[in-house]
């Protein structure tokens, strides 16, 4: 294996090695999940605006950006999609345990199409005749859709709705077949249906009883900048990025009481 | 397409560039050795060699990620030296070499394999070294195959995510390639900006296709 | 000029190169049925092709001797090597073909020598010519001329006739007659036809299988 790969490697490195440039002090790299993107734009700029500190964000499914970072990518702050990634690195050591904090949490929510005539008062609903097909993520794998089977065991439903299941990769592909129509129905997140404008929300789940969906936020252990990343932590508790989040359709959740911000 | 979008073509574009331009020397040697040398060990690397292209690019990715980050052997190595790869755009151009790299060696490999062996060796009968028998004789012959190997390389670097998505991150702006930015925007659902994307990828991807083929078919006589 | 084989054993799939011989200066002639080893015989000569017991000694010179691990590379025996199907460098026109042994080897043709191999194999109106529209007795004059610029200390000819008419034939011979005798060069020839190495070869050798047969 190494034999092949060393060869293009090396010849790269000799090629790059004068033009390398080493790590600067005002900039920040931040993972975060894929679906933090916009919002996390936004905030990013008004971070940016305020501390004068660039951030780099590396964006990507939350198992993705765990594992680059158990392999020692260079990042200061990991915001996740999934607490259980979460909790493999912060066993490792790799992120610091007493700057991890729920951030975000958001809400399932029942699309249809925009054009569908289908109302929902409750999830009962879903078992009705005109709902054929119901998308969402892989009720085994996917967060969403392993949120959506565990919220409908709970009511008693899943054994009616199981066959009605249509299991997609990941929340935007059940999102498009319900844009397309291939599906009556889909369950997602809140913020991805407020983002699309082919769908619209039928019924919203109430957070109170709905499953916890929690996005944790941790600085990395090591990180080339703890500065920058205590200040970005302490920003995003900030009303403005809190506005963001809400504008996103992101729950936030509030600061627990026996856990003090690190500096 | 915004301004954005187009450095995100032209930024795909010369990191496929540069790629292809980093592995063409070791590709040519491994493709000659291949070729027209018998020696221990050589379908064990002919093996190793076509591995990225049967195997998922996100493990290659990972297995480049292992080796280059800073809990790796040559990332250990390169961090003690100040050199950072992983979430750069060194990360892309590697990325985007390794995966290219088979493709690259198996299209030399034949390009080099129809070069007649008898002019090679009238060549050395008249006094050529082998170095010089590679440049004057088997490297002209053989450069029609070496240009449309290099165009596949450049196409098919243009459109590897898998690797690139692990090693080098999805950082708008810094490493964000066209394959990366057409993943986003569909994950994000912003389907008329991944159709602009796949458009101009599609068109990049054409060109060189397009090239490679009107070069392959007129072979020279020999 | 002397060229000794001694009990050289070159392996070839179905059978093995077998054979001892001595030979001396002007035209020597091979015999031979196809793929009783003629080729490959000429290939060991010339050092594309290596025995795995034997030794070739010229002019006093060991060029191969497994037994003392010397093998002298094709590019240092100075053999003018003309193969059956001429191969001619299809890139490079008919001057520079002529002038290849200069270029690979990184010097500069030598004038005088280029002039003289014009005027004996009437080539000088072909040299802007591309190798691939020569007809057959132009490409095998231009790869005799190829190989003589290179100063050989022995010609070796494979079939040099074999893509010629009976016209064209007779003129070839011509050519190489006045080669041998001009530049005072010997000769290795392959031929099938007793009737072409009659003509010009002092000794003629038969092969069969790899050996020489009496």
């Amino acid at each position: 294996m190494k034999a092949f790969l060393l060869s293009p490697i090396s010849a790269t490195l000799a090629a790059l090695i004068t033009l390398t440039g080493a790590v600067r002090a005002d900039e920040l790299r931040v993972s975060a999940a894929a679906s933090l993107a916009d919002v996390l734009k936004e905030v990013n700029a008004a971070f940016a605006k305020e501390s004068g500190t660039k951030v780099r964000l590396n964006l990507g499914a939350s198992s993705l950006l765990a594992r680059q970072i158990g392999e020692g990518a260079p990042v200061d702050v990991f915001f996740s999609a999934d607490e259980a990634k979460m909790d493999g690195l912060e066993k490792k050591g790799l992120i610091d345990a007493a700057t991890r904090k729920p951030k975000l949490s958001n809400t399932l929510v029942v699309v249809v199409p925009s054009d569908s005539t289908l109302t929902f008062s409750t999830l009962t609903d879903l078992t009705l005749p005109g709902v054929r097909k119901i998308a969402t993520g892989d009720p085994k794998s996917v967060p969403v859709g392993v949120y959506a089977r565990e919220h409908l065991e709970k009511l008693g439903l899943w054994a009616a709705v199981q066959p009605k299941i249509v299991s997609m990769e990941n929340v935007r592909a059940a999102l498009a077949a319900v844009e397309s129509g291939n599906a009556e129905a889909g369950i997602v997140y809140k913020t991805d249906a407020t983002a699309s404008p082919k769908v619209k929300i039928a019924l919203e789940v109430p957070a109170a009883d709905g499953p916890r969906i929690v996005y944790p936020v941790a600085r990395v252990t090591g990180a080339a900048h703890p500065g920058s990343a205590a200040a970005y932590l302490m920003f995003l508790d900030s009303s403005a990025a809190h506005q963001s989040f809400v504008k996103f359709g992101f729950v936030v959740l509030p600061e627990p009481a026996d856990k003090t911000r690190n500096p | 397409m915004t301004t954005d979008d187009l450095k995100t073509l032209w930024f795909s574009a010369w990191a496929a560039g540069l790629a292809t331009f980093v592995i063409l020397p070791p590709a040519l040697a491994l493709a000659w050795l291949l070729a027209r040398r018998e020696w221990p060990g050589k379908s064990l690397v002919e093996t190793l060699t076509a591995l990225p292209l049967v195997l998922p690019p996100v493990a290659t990715g990972l297995i480049l990620l292992k080796l280059l980050g800073r809990r790796g052997p040559f990332g250990d190595w390169l961090a003690a030296q100040g050199i950072e790869i992983v979430f750069t755009w060194k990360a892309v151009v590697i990325a985007l070499a390794v995966m290219s790299f088979p493709l690259l060696v198996r299209s030399l490999r034949t390009a080099i394999g129809e070069v007649p062996r008898r002019l090679e060796q009238v060549a050395m009968t008249l006094g050529a070294r082998p170095l010089r028998v590679f440049w004057s004789i088997t490297l002209p012959l053989a450069r029609r195959g070496v240009v449309a190997g290099c165009i596949l390389a450049f196409a098919r670097a243009i459109g590897e995510f898998g690797a690139t998505m692990i090693l080098a991150g999805y950082i708008p702006g810094e490493t964000g390639t066209l394959s990366l930015e057409i993943y986003q925007a569909i994950q994000m659902g912003e389907d008329t900006r991944a159709m602009e994307l796949i458009g101009a990828a599609a068109l990049l991807a054409f060109a060189a296709l397009w090239v490679s083929e009107l070069l392959g078919k007129n072979r020279p006589a020999a | 000029m002397k060229l000794e084989l001694t009990a050289i054993h070159v392996p070839l799939g179905a059978f093995a190169l077998r054979l001892s011989a001595v030979l001396g200066s002007g035209i020597t002639g091979i015999s031979g049925p196809s793929g009783s080893g003629k080729t490959s015989l000429l290939e060991t000569i010339a050092g594309l092709r290596h025995p795995e017991a034997g030794r070739i000694v010229l002019n006093g010179t060991v060029l191969a001797d497994p037994a003392q691990r010397i093998r002298v590379p094709a590019w240092q025996r100075n053999m003018g090597y003309v193969p059956q199907d001429q191969a001619l460098f299809p890139h490079w026109d008919v001057r520079r073909n002529l002038e290849s042994s200069a270029l690979l080897a990184g010097t500069r043709p030598d004038p005088v020598l280029f002039a003289r191999i014009l005027t004996l194999l009437e080539l000088a109106p072909l040299l802007t010519r591309t190798t691939a529209l020569l007809s057959g007795g132009e490409k095998a004059r231009v790869a005799l001329g190829r190989a003589l610029m290179s100063r050989p200390q022995l010609l070796l000819l494979d079939e040099p006739m074999a893509h010629l008419d009976d016209r064209l034939r007779d003129r070839a011979l011509d050519y190489l007659r006045t080669a041998a005798s001009e530049m005072q060069l010997p000769m290795l020839m392959v031929s099938h036809s007793s009737r072409e190495l009659g003509a010009i070869c002092g000794n003629v050798l038969r092969m069969e299988r790899g050996g020489l047969v009496p």
